[in-house]
């Protein structure tokens, strides 16, 4: 998951590969607060998979690629 | 994740940001062979990341124990960080304001941002996720 200046860099970057999905820095710190805020909590204990994709959902991540296992 | 599991990764996370590096086992009372064991089903269960085929620890996420091309300058140390997730992320888990430097993956160029109050500044920068996140943990490292 790399940073870019711009979408014409990871256009050029990807070099004609298949394109992931592309999101603002805005809208990747988002999710980064919503993901990692409880990491270092004394009473930490793992999400379930529902409790990662209400995450997602929450943030307008949605579809088969945001999809988790 | 049992609560003998849950108990060493916790104090694994806490002596780490407190160290700023990865604690020894004796740093943290345990036995070198029971630590050993507990780091590798942390592993299989995705509570952290190990070297391939051995117990040493690459990335407690967000954080990367190893020099990673995202620094990030938070809760008086300088970290690193897996990728951009993560370099946001340790902000989040630590729970402070902080400073990202990395690079443009495509032209090198420095990128240099701070994250105040939980929102980048400036925000003009964009992340690309190359892969699905149904297919994450197929090569965490890669992703």
């Amino acid at each position: 998951m790399n940073l870019f200046r711009s979408e014409e860099h990871i256009e050029r970057w990807l070099g004609g590969r298949e394109p992931g999905a592309t999101i603002t820095a805005g809208t990747m710190c988002e999710l980064a607060h919503a993901w990692w805020d409880t990491r270092l909590a004394p009473d930490w204990r793992p999400r379930t998979r529902d409790e990662n994709q209400a995450i997602l959902t929450r943030l307008g991540l949605t579809g088969d690629f945001w999809a988790l296992l | 994740m049992n609560e003998r599991e849950l108990e060493f990764r916790n104090l694994v996370y806490g002596r780490f940001v407190e160290l700023g590096r990865v604690p020894r086992f004796e740093e943290l009372g345990f036995d070198p062979e029971e630590g050993k064991e507990l780091l590798r089903s942390l592993h299989d269960a995705h509570a952290l990341v190990l070297e391939r085929d051995t117990t040493e620890i690459r990335m407690l996420n967000p954080f990367s124990a190893v020099p990673s091309a995202y620094r990030v300058a938070a809760g008086g140390r300088t970290w690193f960080a897996n990728c951009a997730w993560d370099a946001f992320g340790v902000c989040a888990a630590l729970a402070v304001d902080g400073h990202v430097s990395a690079a443009c993956a495509d032209c090198a160029e420095p990128i240099e941002i701070d994250v105040r109050g939980g929102a980048p500044e400036p925000d003009e920068h964009f992340v690309h996720i190359l892969v699905s996140a149904a297919h994450w943990w197929d090569d965490i490292v890669f992703t």
